[in-house]
């Protein structure tokens, strides 16, 4: 199974005394998995673990069941995009990209056919004769991307890939992440921007302080924590009033407040699922017109604020 | 293009190979130096200058050689003028800071411009990685001092009378003699090279090393017997043709064997190049504590 998976096993970073992360055990299956934290969390620092840039101070990891103090091995089925905003000097996209696959062993012709492949993936065909010293971010950003998957690897790490794209590339390289992972590739994303993370992730792994405060799906870390922080649901509807006395009514629920704009009600309950289903039974009964049903606190964001605490701590 | 398709047509694998993958690796460490010829020696300004001064002093006991050539018919002038540029100038010094400068920023001048992660972020063996940088750096090294020490022997004797240069080139130790400096030059490149690429992994900035070595091969004169064969100068000078005085104060001792100062070179070099590739097996990647 850990062929499949990249595993951390009880992995502690350290430079000198100060924490990397501490303590991480993970095991990420194919899909898009999300990391997710502030700065300075320690999200870069777990990719340069998982791709032998840094070594652990402590504990094991695999990545489809390979050792990543062997680049030798790794790098045959893993690219990463680094945050590092540098380039080899000189280069133009395309010889940047067709370079390095010669460092990978491809020959010449071969390197040529990958490169226009990966530019190809990123939009970056028209720019592929220009120096990369004068690319804008965002396509520096996508120069990088290009490198990455220009092997055609079986994992991709990617540190804040979507910096510096404006709109319409980030939609873009979020297809193409969409589709690289629906093809069984393990693409793993960092952000700090946590409603981006939300768009894209099968699962995430939230990370604070060096520690991984929950993983998994985002649904499930969310029903998780209903006990402590009980889910918040937003329904629109014509009457609001009538909606939120009949909702109120309900075991289930622990507060049904009415919207400012007045078109609207944000109800709490300890069992969304059975809400949910009740809810059915009261629009029915009485004839409510529903604009809109939708969770209220249960992306990313709201997740991590509930998890760190309001102060920052880990709850 | 489909994902499907995009998948379905992994491009040409990486070749896997049976035993050691020889092929892979030499077409590796051939990227590696191409790479390395046109970002890191792009326009190589420093090196010029160095390799140019001495052709430029040679040039210059030419156009002056009414005041700086006593008998242009004695070509023993221009042997003792040659091996005291050849000495002091090209190997104690010129080649000396090329070491530094070069081999000591091969790994260092990646770190500085954040670019060495590209490198380690390649299924390339990382002792392989710094052999072909080291190549690199000993192919560029060699390529403009080899030419230096060539086109300014040729200059040296150039205000000489042509028969009697003729006579020392092809019937006597002329091209013998550049043949030794030919070697010493490599040699030097070899082994400074071997030397500071290794130091530059044990130093965040090479001029600590240099200084105390430069200090070390500077006084090597005055060492004694045992202490004369921990320098690199020791063995590169037993290999000159035409030894120069090195002063009253010299300690004398016996120069090495030819065999023995051209194989421990060597080996020094390969040692200390699985050193590096020692620790850079071991590196970690941390720009900015870098």
């Amino acid at each position: 199974m850990s062929d499949r998976q990249v595993v951390f096993e009880n992995v502690s970073k350290f430079y000198g005394e100060v924490l990397g992360v501490n303590r991480v055990s993970l095991a990420i299956p194919p899909g898009i998995t999300g990391l997710v934290g502030p700065n300075g969390s320690g999200k870069t620092t777990l990719m340069n673990l998982m791709v032998g840039l840094l070594r652990p101070s402590r504990g094991r990891i695999s990545v489809l069941g390979m050792d990543p103090r062997r680049p030798e091995e790794l790098f045959k089925h893993v690219g990463y995009s680094t945050q590092y905003d540098a380039f080899p000097p000189g280069l133009t996209g395309s010889q940047f990209i067709r370079t390095y696959l010669r460092v990978h062993g491809y020959t010449a012709a071969e390197a040529e056919t990958l490169t226009w492949k990966a530019l190809e993936r990123v939009g970056l065909t028209e720019a592929a004769g220009r120096k990369v010293a004068g690319y804008s971010k965002g396509m520096r950003q996508r120069v990088k991307l290009a490198q990455a998957i220009s092997h055609q690897p079986s994992v991709l790490v990617l540190d804040e890939p979507l910096n510096g794209l404006d709109p319409m590339a980030r939609s873009e390289v979020i297809n193409l992440f969409r589709e690289l992972a629906d093809g069984g590739l393990h693409v793993i994303v960092s952000s700090h921007i946590l409603h981006e993370v939300d768009l894209i992730s099968d699962q995430v792994v939230l990370i604070h302080g060096g520690y991984v405060i929950a993983e998994g799906d985002i649904a499930n870390v969310r029903d998780e924590m209903e006990e402590e922080h009980p889910a918040q649901v937003s329904i629109r509807c014509d009457r609001p009033s009538l909606l939120a006395s009949q909702v109120f009514a309900l075991d289930s629920v622990m507060e049904a407040r009415i919207d400012d704009d007045g078109k609207g009600v944000l109800v709490r309950t300890r069992d969304a699922d059975r809400f949910h289903l009740l809810l059915n039974q009261v629009v029915l009964e009485n004839g409510l017109a529903v604009e809109a049903v939708a969770p209220a606190d249960a992306d990313v964001n709201a997740v991590y604020q509930y998890l760190i605490g309001s102060n920052g701590e880990k709850s | 293009m489909s994902e499907t398709a995009y998948l379905a047509s992994p491009g040409p694998a990486a070749p896997a190979a049976t035993g050691l993958p020889w092929r892979r690796w030499a077409s590796q460490a051939g990227a590696v130096i191409r790479l390395d010829l046109r970002k890191g020696f792009r326009r190589p300004v420093l090196l010029l200058v160095l390799a140019a001064v001495p052709v430029f002093i040679a040039l210059m006991r030419v156009l002056f050689s009414a005041h700086a050539v006593h008998d242009t018919a004695d070509v023993a002038e221009g042997t003792n003028f040659y091996a005291w540029m050849y000495q002091v100038l090209i190997l104690r010094l010129e080649l000396f800071l090329v070491g530094v400068a070069v081999f000591g920023n091969l790994i260092r001048r990646e770190v500085l411009d954040r670019t060495l992660h590209y490198y380690f972020l390649s299924p390339i063996r990382r002792e392989l990685l710094v052999a072909a940088k080291y190549l690199t750096g000993v192919l560029v090294t060699f390529t403009l001092f080899g030419l230096s020490t060539v086109i300014s022997f040729a200059l040296a004797y150039l205000p000489h009378d042509w028969t009697a240069v003729s006579h020392f080139v092809f019937h006597g130790p002329g091209l013998h003699q550049l043949a030794s400096y030919l070697l010493v030059t490599f040699l030097a490149c070899v082994g400074y090279g071997a030397v500071f690429l290794a130091l530059g992994f044990f130093f965040k900035s090479p001029a600590v090393p240099a200084l105390g070595m430069f200090g070390w091969e500077s006084i090597h004169f005055l060492l004694p017997p045992l202490l004369k064969q921990f320098s690199v100068i020791h063995y590169l000078q037993s290999l000159c043709p035409v030894p120069i005085s090195e002063g009253p104060l010299a300690v004398l001792s016996d120069a090495p064997a030819p065999w023995v100062s051209v194989a421990g070179l060597i080996a020094l070099a390969v040692v200390l190049v699985a050193v590096s590739g020692w620790r850079i097996r071991r590196m970690e990647i941390s720009y900015d504590e870098s």
